[in-house]
């Protein structure tokens, strides 16, 4: 009973990938346990370039693990990662940002000692070439890159809002600063898809309407956005496609308005 | 970056003042021991200049570089006075050993978590020394060996204090290019925030290897030449307490700074000597400073250098609101080769 579910939703998410033209990061049949506990249990998600994809559900029910098994800090129990034919479910945080999946933290994780634009640059460790050595021996080509890199950030840096902050230390941000500069670390990479782990927290209604707004610019770009959020009426303002999870199962996956429509979401999430 | 033209004038004539009081200095010395002193604190930089991308960059805590040290210095000194080599390819010798032994000490280390990682540089260091004891027919056991001078023109001591001080150079070059590029970012981020290194795709364990390897190497050229400038070796010169005092230098330097942990060792190395009618209070002036750097700027001396700074860059005016430029973020986005 169990195995023909799984063949089915097996079955579903392969011709959604088939079906889609563009680029598709897809998590298949996941589960992961913690000890006794099911943090996920046989969940499919595929989140698609170009789209913003809501992740949405109570507490505890799984979205940040599964934020963290597409990103590769935990590893699946079973199920597959599939982007580009390339299995992920076992591949290093590192080998995930290096094929383009960036990602940002619940509490902001930036370098407190160094400038914003530097904490930026970092992001493009993944395009940079120049080996310890070169580095070391200053040749040309590394001052040359490091120049490039360096203008491709302090475009992102203005483009996403921190023009006024770009040589201040890190921790002298406010919070807002933070998860804008983590975002603009993220898109330093260059990536594909970007997973943004409950981005709207702490902001305030005018900052969040500039999230709402880069996040469009992102999906305009052909970059894939998982949203990972609390704040439904912004899910379902943004979203192209909003899963929701409780307890560790998927129990729906849709439009914002078939989602919001959804009796079994109205019952456990959003209330009567 | 976008410095005010003030103060890097001031950086450039610090710079020039600097390197004048370096090259002039065997003519000021008052006597042939204080230029021995300027040689040892060059050649204590040349060791530290790498621990520091290790300890001040990479949050690495080594104590155990004096055992690498003591490698370069003995296999300076087999190699010269046993096997006569050249001097010079006895130094180069002296530092691929002393990478090759960061190599075989950081592999099984690096994966260790800090304080881990200290127990098992200390271990090293005591193993290095314990071994030189033993190998008796090789090292001189407690005797010790001779540290053989260099030839021509650097064995007098002005000649061998221009080419401790020109290596130094070189090796702060070195160092300083690591620092402000992407291996600085990325070294500082293993530092800093481990979770956020590997999210950019810093590969951790591979990156720290690399740093040792090098911090190996400037640790073996260091003892080789410190082998030659005491003239003399023995398994009493190389004790725990000279880790501990490479590794305080860095400390009241200052994590992530190169300047900080350079006027760290010439403060240490030059402190006992100033307050020398003091002899005995030697280690209490220093662990004197050491309390009051800890305490009272935690950050090192090196952040108070960059604390005056910021004071003296005009003010940038700051307008409070995030204000996303959406064109320029998407034209930005779209350039991405």
């Amino acid at each position: 009973m169990n195995a023909v579910a799984t063949a089915i939703r097996v079955g579903e998410a392969s011709t959604a990938l088939a079906c889609s033209a563009s680029v598709a990061l897809n998590a298949i049949d996941i589960s992961k346990h913690f000890g006794g506990i099911n943090a996920l249990e046989h969940v499919s998600l595929s989140l698609r370039s170009g789209e913003v994809h809501g992740l949405i559900g109570p507490n505890g029910s799984g979205k940040t693990t599964m934020l963290n098994l597409l990103s590769g800090y935990y590893q699946p129990n079973s199920g597959s990662i599939r982007h580009r034919g390339e299995e992920l479910a076992a591949a290093t945080v590192q080998r995930r940002a290096c094929i383009g999946i960036a990602r940002t933290f619940q509490k902001p994780r930036l370098l407190p000692t160094l400038s914003v634009l530097d904490n930026a640059i970092l992001g493009a460790w993944p395009h940079s070439r120049a080996s310890f050595l070169a580095t070391a021996l200053g040749l040309p080509q590394v001052g040359r890159e490091e120049k490039a890199l360096r203008a491709q950030a302090i475009e992102i840096l203005h483009g996403i809002g921190l023009g006024h902050v770009i040589h201040r230390r890190a921790n002298l941000l406010d919070h807002a600063e933070q998860r804008f500069l983590e975002i603009a670390r993220g898109l330093v990479m260059r990536p594909r898809f970007i997973l943004l782990d409950e981005p709207a927290g702490g902001l305030t209604g005018n900052e969040i309407d500039h999230l709402a707004n880069v996040i469009g610019t992102l999906r305009d770009a052909d970059i894939g956005v998982l949203l990972v959020e609390h704040h439904t009426d912004f899910v379902f303002r943004i979203c192209d496609r909003v899963t929701t999870l409780n307890v560790g199962k998927m129990i729906r996956h849709g439009t914002p308005a078939e989602v919001r429509a959804d009796p079994e979401v109205i019952r456990v999430y959003l209330g009567a | 970056m976008s410095e005010s033209p003030f103060l890097s004038t001031a950086k450039l004539f610090a710079l020039g003042f600097g390197g004048l009081l370096v090259v002039t200095l065997p003519w000021w010395a008052g006597n042939q021991y204080q230029l021995h002193l300027a040689a040892l604190i060059c050649v204590y930089w040349i060791l530290i200049a790498g621990l520091n991308l290790v300890i001040g960059y990479t949050g690495q805590l080594s104590i155990g570089h004096v055992g690498l040290l003591a490698i370069g210095a003995y296999a300076f000194a087999i190699l010269v006075g046993k096997f006569g080599w050249h001097p010079g390819l006895a130094v180069a010798a002296a530092g691929a050993l002393g990478g090759l032994c960061g190599l075989a000490l950081g592999l099984p280390s690096l994966r260790l978590p800090g304080f881990y990682f200290a127990m098992a540089t200390m271990a090293f260091a005591l193993i290095v020394n314990e071994l030189v004891l033993a190998q008796v027919d090789l090292t001189g056991g407690g005797i010790g060996l001779p540290g053989p001078l260099l030839r021509a023109p650097f064995d007098s001591p002005q000649g061998f204090y221009y080419l401790v001080a020109a290596l130094a150079l070189v090796v702060t070059l070195l160092s300083w290019n690591i620092a402000r590029r992407m291996w600085g970012r990325g070294l500082m981020a293993i530092r800093d925030n481990p979770v956020t290194a590997q999210a950019v795709g810093v590969p951790l364990f591979r990156a720290k290897l690399v740093v040792f390897v090098f911090s190996g190497v400037t640790a073996g050229v260091a003892g080789a030449l410190f082998a030659s400038l005491q003239s003399y070796i023995t398994p009493d010169t190389f004790v725990f307490e000279m880790s501990l005092f490479f590794f305080v230098c860095i400390i009241i330097g200052g994590r992530g700074s190169i300047v900080g942990p350079f006027i760290g060792v010439v403060v240490l190395t030059a402190l006992p000597e100033v307050v020398a009618p003091l002899a005995k209070l030697g280690h209490f002036f220093y662990g004197m400073l050491l309390l009051a750097v800890v305490l009272m700027v935690p950050e090192g001396i090196g952040r108070v250098f960059e604390v005056v700074a910021e004071r003296l860059r005009p003010r940038v005016v700051r307008h409070d609101e995030i204000a996303p430029d959406l064109p320029r973020l998407a034209r930005a986005l779209r350039s991405r080769a």
